[in-house]
C-alpha cells in the first residue's frame, strides 16, 4: 500500500514537472546531496634561527615553487602627512634595486627565466611574492631575499613612481566608480587612517630616507610569515631558506593603535555629468572577531550577495534600476569593518533607488527573514566550504594571515559553528545592534540636474568638490 | 652567460613532459548529439569547474540586432518551465499576455497612435508584467547553485562565442547537468524587459560612462567600417530597447545547440563513471542545424590612416590598432610574440621607453588578437600620457619603436626570453581551475580540437627574428593604421 502511494506521489510530480524534460529527470530542487567535507591541508611549520615563521606545503605536481612573505608594514602605519607611501614603498622596493643588482639586472633576470618576484601592500601588510620554475629556484630566491631585505630604493626609480602616481591622482575623478568608493571608504572610516586619501602634496613629500625607514621599522623576520608551496623538499627548502635569509636580523616592531573610526552620518554628494548615480551607504558595525560578526555577515548575504539577495532582486531583477548591486559586511581586522550596499543606477531614479535601497536595510531590522532565505545563504557558506582547499598556496597564505593577525588558529571553524547555529531572530538582533539607516554615511556621484528629486529630501546633504 | 644558456635550455626540456602528462589525462567524448565533452581529471579538491561554450558571439547577429547574443546570455539564466515557474500554465499564458500587449503597444507606437492610447497600452504592457511576476520564483537557477555552494557562477559573450561558468562541489554533477540541459532544450524568456532595463544600465556603466569603454566603442567602429566585429558588443542603446522576446527566442533556437557546443569538466570527475551521467542528460536535446553560413562581409584592405578623436570628461588617452590575420596563420603567431617583446614586463620595449626612460606614459599594454579571433583582427597598443606628456608625444615613441622591429632583427636573447615567458604563462594556465576549463573550450571549439593547445609551443619555438621583422614591415604601415584619441572635454591632448 504505502509504495502504492509512493508510486503515485512520484507520478503526480513527474507530471507537474513534465515540461519539455523526460518524466524520469528529478525535481532540481529536490536533488538533495551530502555536504562534502574538504580534504584539510596542514603546512609543515617551521621556525628558522632568525624568528621567520615558515608554513611549507610540498606539490609536486607542477615545476612550481611559490612563496609569500608577510609584514605588518599596511598603509594605515605610514607617516600621517605621507599618505600613499606605502604604495610607493611597495613598488620601488621591487623596482630600485636590491643588494649588489641594479632595478636593471633584477628586471632582466627574472623576466628571461620567466619569473616573478612581486610586492603588493594593503592596508594592513606588505607582502613579498615569488613565483618560479623548480629549476630557477635558488637564482629566484636570492634575488627574492634582496628585495625583502636589502632593497636600495634607488632615487630615479623613486622619482618614476612618484610621477606616476601623481598621474594616477590625476586620472581618479575620471570614473564615477572610483569616485564612489573612495569618498565612501574615506567617510566610512574618518578619523581612522584606513579612511586616509593620498593628495599631490603627500606624494610629493616622499624621500628616499621615508622609504627606509619604513623597511627599517617594519621589515624583521620574528614578525612575518612566510608560506611556500610547491615543488620541494621540505627540509632542503628549510636548509635554503636559512641560507638566503641568514643575514636578516631580528628586531623590536611596535605597532600603534588607533582610535576606531567615527564617521558622520550624513549624504556626501558629489557632481558629475553623467547618466547612473553611483550610490553606497552603510554604517562601522564590529570586527571580524567580534561577537555578532558571523550573523551579520550571513544578513549581509541575504542583503546584497548574489542573484537571490534583496538587493539585486529588487533593484536589478524586478525593477531594472541597475546592472550592478550588492553589499557586504566587511571584514574588520584591527578596526571595525562596516555593513553596506551599492548601486550603480540610472540617474533619473536616484532618489527612488536610495528610497529603495534604506527600505531593504530597514527591512531586516524589522522583520525576520525567512528561514528558507537564511538556509539559502547558510548552504551556500557550508556547502562552498571545499573550495577553500583547492590551492596549497591560498591555504598556507591564509593561515599566514591568520597568524599575523593574532587569530586563533580555529578562527574560520568558530565563524562555521555560529553561522550553522544562526536563526532568524539572530539575525534580526544584529541588525537592530548595529546597522543604523538613520545615521548612515551614504554617497551619491551623479548630475544632480537629472535626479528625480532633489536629495535634500532624504537627508542632510554635504558636497563633496571634485580636486 | 654560459649558465644563463644551461637554464634556457632545461626550460626547453620541462614542459614537454607536463604537457604529456596532462594530454593524457584529458578525456574527449562526442554525444550522438554533436556535444563534445571534455574531461581533466584533478583530484586537489571534491569540486568539478564546468565551462559549457558555444560558437556563437556578437558575430552572428542581424544588423539592427546588435547586442542580442549578449541579451540572450543574460536570458539563459531564467530558467525553464520545471526552473522558476510557480505554475507553468498559467505563467505561460501571462507571458503570451505581454507578448501580444508589447506588439500592439508596438503598432500603436508605429502608426502614431494618439497619446491617450499610447499610454493606454503602456499601461496594460506594464500590468501584464506585473501579473507573470507573480507566478514566476525570480532567479531559480541561481537559488539551486547557491544552495549548493557554487562560486563563480558567470557567463560572458564575445564577438566569437559564449560561455557560461560554474564550479561546484564534485557530488552536484547531475544538479549541473539537469540544469543546463532544460535550459538548452526549454529556456523560458521570463522578465524579459526588465532584462533589457539591466542590459541599458549596463552598457551606461560600461561603454558609456568608463572612458576606455567608450575609447574602445568609437576605435572598433573606426577601424571595421564593414566587418560586424566593428559594432559595439553590447548593442547601441537604441538597439536594447528594440528588442522583443521573438526575436531573441529566434536567435536562441537559431544558434545555441549542442553540436555547436562544448562541456569542459575539470576537477574530481571521473570519466568512464562520469560521461554516463551526461549522456542522460545532455544526450536527450536534440540536434540542431550546423551553423549557418551568414556571409559575413569580409573588412576591405585598409588603404589610408583612420583618426577619431572622442571628447570625453576624463583624461587623455591613445589608442591604436593595425589590421592582421588571425590563427591559424602563422603570421598571428608572430604577432603574439610582437605583443611580448612590445609590453610584456618591465623589460619590454614599450614599457621601458615610454613609461621608465621618456617618463612619457603612466602605462602602455597591447593586445595581438583583439576584439575577436574567428575573423581577421587587428593588433591594438593602448596608453595613457604622463602630463604634461601628450597623446602625440606617444604616438611618436611608439612609432620610432614599431620603425625599430622593422629596421633590426630583435636578439636573440630577447627572442628567448619572450618563449620563455610564453611557454611560463602556458603552464600556469594548465594549472587547472577555471581557467583550463575555459581554455580547453576554446581550443575545441575554434582551432579545430583541444590538441592544439600542445603544439602551440612548437610554433613560437620556431618563430625567427626574420618572420618577426617582415611581420613588422607588412602590418605596422601608416596606411594600415587606426588611431582613436581620448581628449579631455574642453581641455587639451
Amino acid at each position: 500500500m504505502r509504495a502504492l502511494w509512493i508510486f503515485f506521489v512520484a507520478l503526480l510530480a513527474s507530471l507537474a514537472l513534465g515540461q519539455g524534460v523526460p518524466a524520469d529527470w528529478p525535481d532540481p530542487f529536490k536533488l538533495q546531496f551530502q555536504r562534502l567535507q574538504p580534504a584539510v591541508m596542514q603546512p609543515t611549520r617551521v621556525q628558522l634561527s632568525n624568528g621567520l615563521t615558515v608554513l611549507l606545503i610540498e606539490d609536486r605536481s607542477l615545476p612550481f615553487v611559490t612563496g609569500r612573505v608577510y609584514l605588518r608594514a599596511g598603509a594605515i602605519y605610514e607617516p600621517a602627512d605621507k599618505v600613499g607611501m606605502s604604495g610607493i614603498f611597495a613598488s620601488v622596493m621591487r623596482t630600485g634595486g636590491a643588494g649588489n643588482r641594479s632595478a636593471d639586472q633584477i628586471d632582466e633576470t627574472l623576466e628571461t627565466l620567466a619569473a616573478s618576484v612581486s610586492v603588493s601592500t594593503d592596508n594592513l601588510f606588505t607582502s613579498v611574492a615569488f613565483n618560479t620554475l623548480t629549476e630557477n629556484l635558488d637564482a629566484v630566491l636570492e634575488i627574492w631575499a634582496d628585495v625583502l631585505i636589502r632593497p636600495r630604493f634607488a632615487q630615479e626609480r623613486l622619482e618614476l613612481e612618484k610621477g606616476r602616481a601623481l598621474e594616477a591622482i590625476r586620472r581618479r575623478n575620471d570614473q564615477p566608480t572610483q569616485i564612489a568608493v573612495r569618498e565612501f571608504v574615506r567617510r566610512i572610516n574618518e578619523g581612522h587612517p584606513a579612511g586616509n586619501v593620498s593628495s599631490a602634496a603627500s606624494i610629493q613629500s616622499i624621500t628616499q630616507a621615508d622609504l627606509l625607514a619604513f623597511h627599517q621599522r617594519f621589515f624583521k623576520p620574528n614578525v612575518a610569515v612566510l608560506a611556500i608551496t610547491g615543488d620541494f623538499n621540505t627540509q632542503e627548502m628549510v636548509a635554503r631558506l636559512e641560507r638566503v635569509l641568514g643575514g636578516w636580523p631580528r628586531g623590536e616592531v611596535t605597532l600603534p593603535t588607533f582610535a576606531p573610526p567615527s564617521p558622520k552620518p550624513g549624504i556626501y554628494f558629489v557632481q558629475k555629468e553623467t547618466n547612473q548615480s553611483v550610490i553606497y551607504m552603510g554604517n562601522p558595525t564590529v570586527t571580524a572577531y567580534a561577537p555578532g560578526y558571523s550573523e551579520l555577515d550571513l544578513v549581509s548575504r541575504v542583503l546584497g550577495d548574489g542573484f537571490n539577495s534583496r538587493l539585486f532582486v529588487e533593484v536589478r531583477t524586478k525593477r531594472g534600476l541597475a546592472y550592478a548591486t550588492g553589499g557586504a559586511q566587511s571584514q574588520g581586522f584591527g578596526w571595525p569593518g562596516f555593513f553596506y550596499g551599492a548601486s550603480i543606477s540610472r540617474v533619473e531614479k536616484t532618489a527612488e533607488v536610495i528610497e529603495l535601497m534604506l527600505a531593504q536595510f530597514r527591512d531586516l531590522r524589522e522583520r525576520p527573514v525567512s528561514q528558507e532565505e537564511l538556509e539559502l545563504f547558510r548552504n551556500n557558506i557550508l556547502n562552498a566550504e571545499v573550495f577553500r582547499f583547492t590551492s596549497r598556496q591560498a591555504v598556507a597564505e591564509r593561515i599566514a594571515r591568520t597568524q599575523m593577525l593574532g587569530l586563533p588558529a580555529d578562527y574560520y571553524e568558530q565563524y562555521v559553528r555560529q553561522i550553522q547555529a544562526a536563526t532568524p531572530a539572530d539575525l534580526q538582533r544584529v541588525m537592530q545592534q548595529y546597522v543604523r539607516p538613520e545615521q548612515f554615511v551614504i554617497v551619491v556621484v551623479g548630475d544632480r540636474r537629472q535626479f528625480d528629486k532633489p536629495l535634500s529630501s532624504l537627508g542632510n546633504v554635504i558636497e563633496v568638490p571634485l580636486e | 652567460m654560459r649558465l644563463k644558456v644551461l637554464w634556457l635550455v632545461l626550460l626547453l626540456l620541462l614542459p614537454g613532459a607536463l604537457a604529456q602528462q596532462l594530454r593524457e589525462q584529458i578525456r574527449k567524448y562526442t554525444l550522438d548529439n554533436g556535444l563534445r565533452v571534455l574531461m581533466v581529471p584533478d583530484k586537489t579538491a571534491p569540486v568539478i569547474h564546468f565551462n559549457l561554450m558555444f560558437d556563437v558571439g556578437g558575430v552572428d547577429e542581424a544588423p539592427g540586432l546588435g547586442g542580442i547574443a549578449h541579451m540572450v546570455e543574460h536570458m539563459a539564466f531564467k530558467g525553464t518551465p520545471s526552473i522558476g515557474s510557480l505554475d507553468w500554465a498559467r505563467e505561460k499564458a501571462a507571458l503570451e499576455a505581454i507578448d501580444k500587449a508589447r506588439a500592439d503597444l508596438d503598432r500603436a507606437l508605429a502608426s502614431r497612435a494618439s497619446q491617450e492610447e499610447v499610454q493606454r497600452l503602456t499601461a496594460a504592457f506594464n500590468q501584464a508584467r506585473e501579473e507573470a511576476k507573480k507566478l514566476a520564483l525570480p532567479n531559480a537557477i541561481d537559488q539551486l547553485f547557491t544552495n549548493n555552494g557554487e562560486q563563480g557562477l558567470n557567463a560572458s559573450t564575445g564577438y566569437d562565442r559564449t560561455d557560461y561558468r560554474v564550479s561546484l562541489p564534485s557530488n552536484r554533477l547531475e544538479l549541473y547537468l539537469r540544469v543546463y540541459a532544460d535550459v538548452m532544450m526549454n529556456a523560458v524568456f521570463r522578465s524579459f524587459y526588465e532584462e533589457a532595463d539591466v542590459v541599458l544600465e549596463e552598457r551606461r556603466q560600461r561603454s558609456e560612462n568608463d572612458p576606455n569603454g567608450a575609447l574602445s566603442e568609437v576605435f572598433l567602429r573606426t577601424a571595421f567600417q564593414v566587418h560586424p566585429y566593428g559594432r559595439p558588443l553590447i548593442g547601441s542603446r537604441e538597439e536594447i530597447q528594440g528588442y522583443r522576446v521573438d526575436k531573441a527566442m529566434e536567435f536562441w533556437k537559431t544558434h545555441y545547440h549542442p553540436n555547436r557546443a562544448v562541456l569542459v569538466m575539470v576537477g574530481d570527475v571521473e570519466p568512464e563513471r562520469d560521461i554516463q551521467l551526461v549522456r542522460r542528460y545532455m544526450g536527450v536535446i536534440p540536434r540542431g542545424p550546423a551553423r549557418p553560413s551568414l556571409n559575413i562581409p569580409a573588412e576591405p584592405p585598409q588603404t589610408d590612416e583612420r583618426r577619431v578623436t572622442l571628447e570625453y570628461n576624463a583624461q587623455p588617452s591613445l589608442l591604436i590598432g593595425f589590421h592582421k590575420p588571425t590563427y591559424p596563420n602563422r603570421e598571428a603567431y608572430v604577432m603574439d610574440m610582437i605583443d611580448s617583446i612590445l609590453t610584456e614586463g618591465r623589460t619590454s620595449r614599450l614599457f621601458r621607453r615610454l613609461v621608465i626612460q621618456e617618463q612619457a606614459a603612466l602605462n602602455v599594454s597591447a593586445s595581438s588578437a583583439s576584439p575577436g579571433f574567428r575573423y581577421p583582427n587587428m593588433f591594438t597598443i593602448s596608453a595613457q600620457p604622463r602630463a604634461p606628456r601628450t597623446t602625440a608625444d606617444l604616438e611618436r615613441l611608439i612609432y620610432e619603436e614599431l620603425e625599430r622591429l622593422k629596421n633590426e632583427p630583435v636578439t636573440p636573447q630577447e627572442l628567448q626570453k619572450v618563449r620563455n615567458q610564453t611557454r611560463a604563462a602556458y603552464l600556469r594556465v594548465l594549472q587547472g581551475g577555471p581557467g583550463l576549463a575555459q581554455t580547453l573550450a576554446f581550443y575545441e571549439l575554434f582551432f579545430g580540437g583541444y590538441q592544439r593547445i600542445f603544439e602551440e609551443e612548437a610554433i613560437y619555438n620556431a618563430i625567427t627574428a626574420e618572420e618577426i621583422q617582415q611581420a613588422a614591415r607588412k602590418y605596422f604601415t601608416p596606411q594600415n593604421r587606426t588611431v582613436a584619441t581620448l581628449v579631455t572635454r574642453g581641455g587639451s591632448r
